[in-house]
């Protein structure tokens, strides 16, 4: 406990220190607002937009935005990706027949769907939508499967010979043994879909973390960039911190076993 | 074989087992015509090298897998998968992280429709028998090696099994809490009398445990000796030992074991780097 508060302590004087560089850089007139805004004008950029927004949007309106197209395919994905991905890793044909497609998309870089999508789906939400939710759930898919094939032998054994149903195997030994691998695999998705965030708001969006960081390159606005960049990291911060505390709560036997 | 009485509790008849080696691509033979048959209420402790084929024969029994030929009897019947009426505790503990050891012991019971009012008082008499007591609502990665040890063998004997089938159970557990889990064992087995098959490598761990020590070859494993052991019970380490009849036993079986690894650590040596 005394070393985590340690480590604490060391990470917040990593990140004072790199404010503070990075304040000094601006202070000095060494570079320019259009180069690397200090954080002082990033600041006054953020009250500017917290009282009149951007682009006719409040700033909080562009991370509700954002939050709630992560959210609906992130739920989306976790609801679909889990069933599927335990089935896979269940039933080796049915693994068979969706791998090849999974194993060819999920590393494919979401930015060169969107033509595609567009020409699908059109450039409404359901496009954005798609977009995260691809890249969340094939991560999800893949990492539930794995996480079945790695129940270990011997507790499926043990429950066999307590005479358990093949049902009642599943639901009451592997289910629980695979939920800390799939928290984790949700979490690592999440994060994969969140990064998709950006390519989603290239689509004719006109609100968004993403779009703001997006327009504001086009009129040369640094400071909305580095704000917008700032914001988006925060919230994916957060939402990973909010999903370990799920999970510390969800599966307290986590790397105990 | 033309015995008139009740067929024996496990019976092995020529049992063969064979495996698909995928490193070497060939099969792999751990057992050939292995042939035991293990009385009613009967402590059997099956000893041998490592690579034996001795976890072979309790995974055939338990019903994990299947002969290759031969028959694996219970009651007179084929065994044809796992079942709660033979219970397995393996050398890891095996307990489901996420119950308590209350639930990790009822699981069985619990699964098969048991009655609550049943399966709790037994529960109630097996952690008292194996020193449980306090623990109920601990999870097991809050337990020792020993006590989670004690919790799967609770966890199969609850069931009432007809047989209770024992995987080098204490073999990762350090030289001291190894003998206090023998005397553990042998003090509740007194009471259940339940038919047990008892694998392991080590001597003296099957000489204190055993009503009969059954002695195997190296791989392909076959019955080399076949043991009764003819001291009462309750034993002691502390009697056994000055016993001339103990060492005398002792070396013999360390003998015919030494013989048997010899001759496994040339065969690994001449199939070649794996």
């Amino acid at each position: 406990m005394i070393f985590g508060n340690r480590k604490t302590l060391i990470s917040a004087a990593a990140v004072a220190t790199a404010i503070a560089a990075w304040t000094i850089v601006g202070s000095l007139g060494l570079t320019t607002s259009l180069f690397l805004p200090p954080p002082q004008e990033i600041l006054t950029t953020t009250r500017e937009l917290l009282r009149d927004g951007y682009r006719q949007v409040p700033l909080w309106g562009h991370i509700l935005v954002s939050l709630a197209r992560a959210l609906v395919a992130f739920a989306a994905a976790a609801l679909t990706g889990v069933p599927i991905g335990l089935l896979m890793g269940m039933f080796p044909a049915f693994h068979a027949v969706l791998d090849p497609f999974v194993q060819f998309l999920r590393p494919l870089p979401k930015l060169a769907l969107i033509p595609l999508v567009i020409v699908w789906f059109g450039i409404g939400e359901l496009s954005k939508f798609l977009l995260i939710y691809l890249a969340t759930f094939l991560t999800v898919v893949v990492s539930a499967a794995a996480a079945v094939l790695s129940v270990k032998e011997g507790r499926i054994r043990a429950a066999l010979a307590l005479g358990v149903s093949p049902y009642k195997l599943f639901r009451y030994v592997i289910f629980p043994s695979v939920m800390p691998d799939l928290f984790t695999g949700v979490r690592v998705a999440i994060g994969i879909g969140w990064t998709t965030l950006i390519a989603a708001e290239m689509i004719a969006a006109n609100s968004g973390l993403g779009w703001m960081v997006i327009n504001a390159s086009s009129y040369l606005r640094t400071d909305i960039v580095m704000l917008g960049i700032l914001l988006l990291g925060a919230t994916g911060y957060a939402l990973d911190l909010l999903l370990v505390t799920v999970q510390r709560l969800a599966v307290p036997w986590m790397g105990k076993d | 074989m033309a015995n008139l009485g009740p067929p024996p509790k496990i019976e092995l008849r020529h049992v063969s087992k064979s495996f698909q080696d995928l490193k070497r691509g060939r099969e792999t033979v751990a057992v050939e015509k292995f042939s035991l048959a293990v009385q009613d209420g009967e402590f059997l402790c099956l000893l041998g090298p490592s690579g034996c084929g001795k976890s072979t024969i309790l995974n055939l029994v338990a019903g994990f897998e299947h002969p290759t030929k031969g028959e694996v009897l219970l009651d007179g019947e084929p065994i044809l998968r796992p079942g709660p009426d033979r219970g397995v505790v393996f050398q890891e503990p095996m307990l489901f992280p996420w119950l308590t050891v209350l639930d990790n012991i009822t699981f069985g019971p619990r699964m098969n429709g048991g009655r609550p009012e049943a399966y709790l008082s037994a529960a109630a008499r097996y952690i008292t028998l194996m020193g449980l007591s306090g623990f109920e609502r601990h999870r097991p990665y809050e337990l020792s090696g020993g006590m989670k040890q004690r919790v799967a063998i609770a966890r199969a004997w609850i069931t009432d099994p007809k047989v209770l089938l024992l995987d080098e159970p204490f073999g990762a557990l350090d030289a001291q809490t190894r003998l206090m889990m023998q005397e553990l064992l042998v003090r509740v087995w007194e009471q259940a009398r339940t038919t047990v098959v008892f694998v392991t490598h080590d001597v003296e761990e099957a000489i204190f445990l055993a009503d009969r020590v059954c002695l195997m070859t190296a791989r392909p494993g076959q019955l080399k000796e076949d043991l009764r052991i003819p001291f009462d019970r309750p034993r002691n380490y502390e009697d056994l030992v000055p016993d001339k009849r103990y060492v005398e036993l002792k070396r013999q079986v360390f003998h015919s074991i030494r013989e048997e690894t010899i001759k496994f650590m040339s065969q690994d040596a001449g199939a070649g780097p794996a």
